[in-house]
């Protein structure tokens, strides 16, 4: 029980992924020929590599175990800067989900608005300021300037 | 007499209008980068490497060298002035450079770091003029076995140095190995791990990956503390900026030192900047009259680094122009950007493309006249670059990532894929997974794995023929005694230090 409330979680939980990481290379790459009349076939490079990815994961949870008991406990997870990096995260995929619909420029103001206010706890004003002027500069930088093609919105931008 | 020719024609390449311009930018945007800390010259790399793609490829290899080694003249502002390196190869600056802002001497240490960066930077491109030429006539003796080999010695090198754990280091090298086999077989036209989707059948785009795992990654990490430090002033006027003659006498030494060692470690893959320039303080502090006073403010303590960091990327660029074989993550992008403009990194590659080859390292001597210029007189306007709110910078970062990453396919799958790559990349940090080895391992991937099956091909599947032939053997047995190396506690323990020093 001990060793268990001690062990990093994160790293063991990371470990036992890329055992599933490596085990769903090994299953594809057993399908394909391991060897063909010619030389090697498109199942041998995979193959290994899966076999490396699982050896070297287990291996990893191993040491994981015997590191935890050798050593104690681990230190303590920064809740805050974990939800800023959560928040950031959000916001850029939200991003994403709004580019086709919405364009480059909206999607991109609602992301610097997200990140200014919420990640780094400023004023509105200060979030809707650097909003408009960094999509603004970037859209005339970008697609005006330099011809780069960015999904455009309803209003044409 | 042949090679002060080429370098006639390398120049008269590099002083078109168009390649001094892209040079300029290269070197402005990696002082830029060098001193903003938390953006690496591998992020921003990446990051414009989608905006080459429509230009020539000697402006572009020009350009994002230039991002490469002027990212390391910028670093050492922020060491010296903040006491936080601006990137990782300026971490050893901040000892005697900080030491001597506290004591009044920000000027003369800024100076220094930027003239020892120009000497040091100036001889690693004569070594690089020097050695790539005779390097890359050798390697025309390397069939694919050898090419096996040496890729396999790269691999373990920057495996060896890339974290504390050797084995998370392997982990992620082999995840990039995987990546590069997404796609259609070459050999046998099959598909590999495409999930049905049309946009994989080409294989996992190295941009997306290059800027998902690097520079959204390294927003997000930065996301995590929002805090700064209190920075010195820089003095005004270059007079106060220009270290005197007994600075200069006391960083003779300094000056050759820095830049032979930094170029030989930039050889060797794995090792980098970081690495070079503390081996460089060692050397300096160990052959010194005064040790006991390195930490207090020296200006050896200064130069040393700061040439061994400069002169490193001459070094550097031997193994990648000659061999094709990159030794970090930022020569790895470079990596990329030649295969996607269409060359094949090699020994050909300089008889086939000298005018891309002569007129990089023309530029390079260019390049590190306008660093000199940037970094002198003008230090002041861009230490003002330090006071630019991470509020603004990191939502700008990732802007221009996303339009990066568009702009190459103009495929939103691209972008889905960088939004997971970066929680990867900030994963990958957050659990000390390195990046290097997983980008290495997928831009080195496609040509490993060709190596080794044209090997077993030409054998009609005899594995003997990837160690029986005398170069490839010695390269394996390198590559050997590198992996196991670390289980010697003598040799983990030196590893562990170099890793540490460059992480």
């Amino acid at each position: 029980m001990g060793v268990w409330r001690s062990l990093n979680k994160s790293e063991l939980v990371a470990a036992l992924l890329l055992i599933g990481v490596g085990v769903f290379v090994l299953m594809h790459a057993w399908d394909w020929p391991y060897l063909t009349a010619d030389g090697p076939g498109p199942g041998f490079f995979p193959l290994w590599i899966g076999i490396c990815i699982i050896a070297l994961a287990a291996l990893l949870v191993v040491l994981q175990v015997v590191h935890t008991i050798n050593q104690g406990a681990v230190s303590a997870t920064n809740w805050a800067g974990a939800g800023r990096v959560l928040g950031g995260w959000s916001g850029l995929m939200l991003c994403i989900a709004l580019l086709q619909p919405a364009g480059f420029v909206v999607s991109f103001l609602l992301l610097v608005m997200i990140l200014v206010m919420a990640v780094f706890r400023r004023t509105f004003l200060s979030a809707l300021i650097v909003g408009v002027s960094a999509s603004a500069g970037f859209w005339v930088l970008f697609v005006k300037l330099l011809r780069v093609q960015l999904p455009a919105g309803p209003w044409g931008f | 007499m042949e090679i002060l020719a080429n370098l006639m024609h390398g120049f008269a390449v590099a002083l078109e209008p168009m390649n001094l311009l892209w040079c300029f930018i290269g070197v402005f945007f990696g002082t830029v980068v060098g001193i903003l800390p938390g953006l690496g010259p591998s992020a921003t790399v990446a990051l414009l490497l989608p905006l080459t793609m429509q230009m020539n490829p000697t402006g572009g290899i020009i350009m994002l060298a230039g991002i490469y080694y002027g990212a390391k003249y910028g670093g050492s502002t922020t060491s010296i002035l903040l006491n936080v390196p601006g990137e990782s190869a300026s971490v050893v600056t901040c000892l005697d450079g900080f030491e001597m802002a506290k004591n009044g001497r920000a000027g003369p240490a800024l100076g220094i770091a930027a003239i020892s960066s120009f000497v040091a930077g100036t001889v690693g491109v004569v070594l690089l003029m020097l050695v790539a030429p005779p390097v890359a006539e050798f390697a025309l003796r390397f069939g694919p076995p050898e090419y096996f080999a040496l890729m396999a010695l790269g691999l373990s090198m920057v495996v060896l140095l890339a974290g504390k754990s050797m084995i998370k280091a392997l982990i992620s090298m082999f995840v990039g190995l995987w990546l590069a086999t997404i796609g259609i077989d070459m050999f046998t036209d099959g598909e590999r791990y495409t999930f049905d989707y049309i946009e994989l059948m080409d294989g996992v785009n190295f941009v997306v990956v290059a800027i998902g795992t690097f520079a959204i990654g390294e927003v997000l990490a930065n996301l995590v503390s929002t805090t700064g430090g209190q920075m010195f002033e820089v003095p005004k006027g270059l007079r106060n900026l220009m270290p005197n003659w007994q600075d200069l006498k006391d960083s003779r030494f300094a000056f050759v030192n820095g830049s032979l060692i930094g170029f030989f470690v930039g050889v060797l893959p794995g090792a980098g900047s970081t690495i070079a320039s503390f081996v460089s303080y060692g050397v300096e502090k160990a052959v010194s009259k005064h040790p006991e006073k390195f930490g207090t403010g020296v200006i050896e303590g200064v130069a040393a680094p700061e040439a061994a960091n400069n002169s490193e990327t001459g070094g550097a660029l031997v193994p990648l122009l000659t061999l094709g074989i990159p030794g970090s993550a930022t020569t790895a992008i470079l990596l990329a950007a030649l295969i996607i403009w269409g060359m094949r990194p090699g020994p050909l590659l300089i008889q086939d493309h000298p005018e891309m080859f002569w007129g990089l390292v023309a530029s390079m001597y260019i390049g590190n006249v306008m660093l000199l210029v940037l970094n002198l007189p003008l230090v002041p306007v861009f230490a003002q670059i330090l006071r630019l709110p991470a509020y603004v910078l990191y939502p700008l970062i990732l802007g221009v990532s996303m339009i990066g990453v568009y702009s190459v396919d103009q495929r939103l799958f691209d972008c889905w894929l960088v939004g997971f790559l970066g929680l990867l990349g900030y994963l990958m940090r957050k659990i000390e997974y390195p990046p290097a080895p997983l980008i290495l391992g997928l831009v080195l991937g496609d040509l490993m794995e060709n190596a080794v099956r044209q090997s077993l091909m030409m054998s009609k599947g005899d594995v003997s023929i990837l160690y029986s032939r005398p170069l490839a053997a010695v390269m394996l047995v390198l590559t050997v005694l590198v992996l196991i190396g670390p289980m010697f506690r003598r040799v983990d323990i030196w590893r562990l230090r170099a890793a540490e020093q460059d992480v």
